[in-house]
């Protein structure tokens, strides 16, 4: 299923619930593992110093403050690297996310694999540069599907029994579609879930529908996904559908929760990166962070693909 | 010892030494070099024979010591009026000096030159619009540089600065291949989001040859999409140069003319390939004083001005708004409070001043001016190089207080600075003294606010 | 003494100023270049013009600049300072019948009066100007003794004229003094700082040219100075 798959590491706490899951998918499929370590951030204008993401501290980075993190890194997964023969590690500047897009623009790997969002220098003014988190942006622009790991996952890769793919409708929901399907069937036993949460709105606008209109809205929700969804199943049987009304991303980890999902797949929305929402976070981040389980991002480009 | 391995009278010219000087972290061994480098006084004295011509040594001769120009700077504001901060003092006790001595200066006075030329003057040119006899500081520490770079005193980054732009024609290792993937990777990304979004590269004939910072391409690439985007949304037929496509100049910071030269020509070669009706320079200040104001003369260009028209990013975009071709939604005009941050290098230096308020007129319904603005404006604090040099960041941030008490009197908490160093200066000035201010380009906020055309539309 | 001072003296006074002046104005505008200064004087003439004329109409107004503006104690001082140093000379009574004596032509004239006004108001003006000099510690830091013997140079021949004019004492040696100290100033003015009296419409103007060409003036920016 994957044969080159890029972890972007922080080598902190922060990310080992992602880099067990890494090193699992690597060592279960026999892939090559690509560690992306993005050490710093550049500062002070056109100088030669970086803030290190780990430290906070304003380094000069060369090739020995290069080959020092390599190091760490080595060090910090030694275990784990022990039992994984077929690794590289990459070291780089900038910011983060357009390094780990660079890394695998170079590398076309078949999966990435983040660590959730964490409030990784908050405060500092480097990372309001960009608008958008890493992981926002990552997903949106990467040309694999991505896989958000924030808390421990009850079970690896090998023991997932049960999917959950949040519908859209939109573009990029066919593409995630088609990688929850594959997933699901590439697993004996495995079933798909396929949900879609309806979006009412905030209820304090006033503006809130009739429970008519909500109804007649929910069986047409069904009828999409009977149609877009179930008609592309091509035999898989072990699946349900389900609609619900409510704030998308609580809706989702609600339904995740009761069907003892082992993975969301979830289409990444465009709409989501905006500078100014970007702290509260997008729906995409809302389910990370509250889903016990992993979430695998897929855009629109891999609809393309 | 008289010249060192890192420190000494040589342009860097080869990656090697480039790479050596990179190599010595924060410029340990440069600096230390530089202590007992010899000042060739003979050469010092006959290149200020041939180049102090009239302009300057009136200047210096003239200065009525009236000090009106002190409170001009913001500098001796930033450092609670001292009066070794009054620009007539620094240029008196440094290139006065030199002068007087008839360059027999030693070792210790250049370091106090290099000193003071770096880190006590932004070359904003504030101060001269302050003299009644119009003697313009700015430009004689811009020579004073020149001087210290010839000599060798120059700070360590602005010697690899200048000897990126000798390597590479670029102020960062940026190479043609980097460069010309990463649009071709910044249109891949973007195109779902903007159907037949392309970035051409050597176009020729086109009407607009767009030019960047090598920043963009090596750290924010995002900035080239969003001038693509732009671009493209206002029907535009552009191109950018496979080579010459670099703007800046740390060279002209550095003192360093030959690179100066070197590089502008790298653009001028662009234009004379490709053939442009116009050439719009990106987001960036000194870059359009670099290419546009003084380049020319470092290139020999007798009328003063570039091979074809060119015109800054503000120019752009207020011509766009003006014409409709990118036309704002209405709803989506920037609402709070919002202040504008009036780039010495374009608006004092380069006369833009109107242009920005009429995009200013366009976007923001509560616009508010800082005072004083236009081309009375303040530095951002981080002009001339004052921004990336790790010796003088104390009094870098010390610095910033003058324009960040001008921010926060407009109780705007948004900047809008079409600059680089302004842009980076105002970040620094959040990340030291955590104000709560936020800054950003045009291009961002314009791709929000526009509407667009329909053949753009994309459904989700 | 009084012949000599007021002939050969006075003949050699007029000509070491005024060909020292014009060699000044001279070297001032044959040593501007194009690119070493970086602006296209020849280039682009009518706009440098402009772009002069305005820097230094600007700055010869009473708060007409920005600059000015900003600094309202120390333009008085300096208009108050100027105006009775360049008015008084030239169209005093005494100077414009010596001058009709002599060389066979006058100016138009003020009155004795006015004179007299704008004599004693330069000298309290230059008072002030030297008490500037010690109070603030911006000006005080730039200020040398060459500034304070400036000073003196132009405000000598005021006193001492004044002196002798209103015969106070000894009027034959007050004249001669004022009249050697008058001379020490036009002879100082091509060889010192005072130069500034012409050198200061030539770097305005440059000044001006670089902002009327480069600076913006050719984006039709006027330059609010
Ligand atoms: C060639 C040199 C000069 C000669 C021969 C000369 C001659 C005279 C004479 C004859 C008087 C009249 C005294 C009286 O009323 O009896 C006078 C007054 C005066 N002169 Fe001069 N002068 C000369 C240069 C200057 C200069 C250069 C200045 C100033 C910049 C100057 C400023 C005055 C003043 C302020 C008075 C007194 C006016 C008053 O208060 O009524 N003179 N001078
Ligand atoms: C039209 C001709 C002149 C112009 C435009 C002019 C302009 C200036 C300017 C711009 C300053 C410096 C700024 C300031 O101190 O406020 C100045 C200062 C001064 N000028 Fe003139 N000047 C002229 C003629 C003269 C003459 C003829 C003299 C005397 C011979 C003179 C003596 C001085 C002195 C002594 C100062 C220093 C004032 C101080 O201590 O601050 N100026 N002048
Ligand atoms: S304002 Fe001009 S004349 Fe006065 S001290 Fe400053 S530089 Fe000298
Ligand atoms: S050019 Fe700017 S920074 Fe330099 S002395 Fe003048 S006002 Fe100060
Ligand atoms: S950094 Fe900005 S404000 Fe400062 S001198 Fe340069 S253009 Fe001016």
């Amino acid at each position: 299923m994957f044969k080159d798959i890029l972890f972007g590491t922080s080598a902190s706490p922060a990310g080992d619930y992602a880099a067990r899951v890494a090193f699992e998918l690597a060592g279960r499929f026999d892939a090559h593992l690509r560690l992306v370590h993005v050490l710093g951030v550049p500062s002070r204008g056109f100088s030669y110093l970086a803030e290190d993401v780990r430290t906070g501290e304003q380094v000069v980075i060369d090739d020995d403050y290069k080959a020092w993190v390599e190091e760490e890194i080595k060090t910090y997964y030694a275990k784990q690297l022990e039992k994984c023969n077929d690794y590289s590690i990459h070291v780089c500047v900038g910011h983060p996310h357009r390094e780990i897009l660079r890394e695998a623009r170079n590398s076309n790997p078949d999966l990435i694999v983040l660590g959730g969002p964490t409030e990784e220098n908050e405060g500092s003014a480097y990372k309001k540069i960009v608008a958008g988190s890493t992981i926002q942006l990552v997903s949106k622009s990467a040309l694999c599907p991505v896989l958000l790991v924030s808390r421990p996952a009850a079970s690896f890769w090998g023991g997932i029994s049960s999917v959950v793919f949040g519908a859209d409708f939109s573009k990029a929901s066919d593409a995630a579609f088609k990688f929850a399907k594959k997933v699901a069937a590439s697993i004996p036993g495995c079933e798909l879930h396929i949900f879609h949460a309806m979006d009412i709105g905030p209820v304090h606008t006033g503006l809130s529908l009739s429970q008519e209109e909500i109804e007649d809205k929910i069986r047409e929700a069904r009828k999409k996904i009977r149609h877009k969804y179930v008609a592309n199943l091509e035999g898989f049987e072990k699946y349900s559908m389900e609609v619900w009304e409510g704030l998308p991303y609580v809706e989702i980890v609600k339904f995740a929760r009761e069907k003892q999902a082992d993975l969301i797949v979830m289409a990444y929305s465009t709409k989501d990166v905006d500078a100014e929402n970007a702290r509260l976070g997008s729906n995409m981040e809302q389910v990370i962070m509250r889903s016990t389980c992993p979430v695998i991002s897929v855009n629109r480009k891999m609809a393309k693909n | 010892m008289p010249e060192g391995t890192l420190c000494n009278k040589q342009t860097v010219d080869t990656k090697e030494y480039l790479n050596a000087l990179l190599a010595d972290k924060s410029g340990k061994q440069y600096y230390s070099e530089m202590e007992k480098l010899d000042v060739d006084t003979d050469k010092l004295w006959k290149s200020i024979k041939s180049t102090l011509r009239s302009r300057l040594r009136t200047w210096l001769e003239i200065c009525a010591h009236c000090g009106m120009c002190a409170d001009a700077c913001f500098l001796y504001l930033a450092n609670d009026r001292d009066p070794t901060q009054v620009p007539s003092y620094k240029i008196q006790s440094t290139l006065g000096e030199i002068v007087k001595r008839k360059g027999k200066v030693n070792n210790e006075f250049m370091r106090m030159v290099m000193d003071t030329a770096w880190s006590k003057c932004t070359c904003c040119c504030r101060c001269g619009s302050f003299c009644p006899f119009g003697i313009d500081m700015g430009i004689m520490f811009g020579y004073l540089r020149g001087l210290c770079f010839s000599q060798g005193f120059v700070p360590w980054e602005l010697k690899i600065g200048s000897g990126m732009h000798r390597v590479y024609k670029a102020q960062m290792d940026v190479t043609v291949e980097d460069w010309v993937d990463t649009c071709e990777w910044m249109a891949e990304e973007y195109e779902d989001d903007w159907p037949g979004l392309a970035i051409p590269v050597d176009k020729e004939n086109a009407d607009i040859m767009y030019t960047v910072n090598a920043r963009e391409p090596k750290h924010y690439p995002e900035d080239i999409a969003e001038a693509a985007i732009l671009f493209h949304m206002a029907g535009e037929n552009w191109t950018v140069p496979s080579k010459g496509w670099e703007e800046t100049s740390l060279a002209m910071f550095a003192g360093d003319w030959g690179a100066c030269k070197m590089q502008v020509e790298e653009v001028y070669g662009a234009m004379h390939r490709l053939k442009p009706k116009r050439m719009v320079v990106t987001e960036c200040g000194h870059a359009y004083r670099a290419t546009v104001i003084e380049g020319p003369y470092w290139a020999g260009l007798k009328d003063g001005r570039p091979p074809v028209e060119s015109i800054h990013y503000v120019e752009w975009v207020a011509e766009a708004l003006r014409t409709g071709k990118i036309k704002i939604d209405p709803a989506k005009k920037i609402k709070e409070p919002v202040t504008y941050q009036d780039s010495c290098n374009y608006i004092r230096n380069a006369g833009l001043k109107n242009v920005a308020r009429e995009i200013m007129s366009y976007i923001a319904e509560d616009f508010r001016e800082m005072t004083p603005n236009r081309e009375h404006n303040f530095c951002c604090g981080g002009g001339g190089g004052f921004n990336g040099m790790g010796r003088y960041r104390e009094q870098r941030n010390v610095g910033l207080k003058v324009k960040l008490d001008q921010i926060l009197d407009t109780g705007a908490k948004l900047v809008i600075s079409p600059c680089h160093n302004c842009w980076d200066a105002i970040r620094d000035m959040e990340e030291v003294y955590h104000a709560g201010i936020r800054w950003s380009f045009l291009k961002p906020l314009l791709i929000k606010m526009a509407i667009p055309p329909d053949h753009l539309k994309v459904e989700e | 003494m009084y012949e000599f001072v007021t002939g050969p003296l006075a003949w050699l006074t007029f000509i070491v100023f005024f060909l020292g002046v014009v060699y000044r104005i001279v070297w001032y505008f044959r040593g501007l270049h194009w690119q070493m200064d970086r602006v296209a004087y020849n280039a682009h003439l009518k706009y440098g013009i402009k772009g002069a004329i305005r820097s230094i109409f600007l700055w010869l107004v009473p708060f007409g600049s920005v600059g000015w503006r900003s600094k309202p104690f120390m333009t008085i001082l300096f208009f108050v300072f100027h105006i009775g140093l360049v008015v008084t000379p030239i169209f005093l009574q005494a100077h414009n019948i010596l001058l009709r004596e002599r060389w066979g032509f006058s100016l138009w004239t003020i009155s004795d009066a006015t004179a007299d006004t704008l004599t004693i108001l330069m000298i309290v003006a230059a008072l002030f100007l030297v008490l500037r000099r010690i109070a603030y510690p911006e000006i005080r830091i730039l200020t040398t003794a060459y500034d304070y013997l400036l000073l003196a140079i132009s405000v000598a021949p005021f006193i001492t004229g004044f002196i002798a004019a209103h015969h106070y004492s000894n009027y034959e040696f007050w004249l001669i003094l004022h009249i050697i100290c008058g001379e020490i100033m036009l002879v100082a003015i091509p060889f010192t700082k005072l130069s500034h009296s012409v050198l200061f419409f030539c770097s305005r103007a440059q000044l001006g040219m670089d902002f009327g060409i480069k600076r913006g003036g050719m984006k039709g920016t006027k330059f609010s100075w």
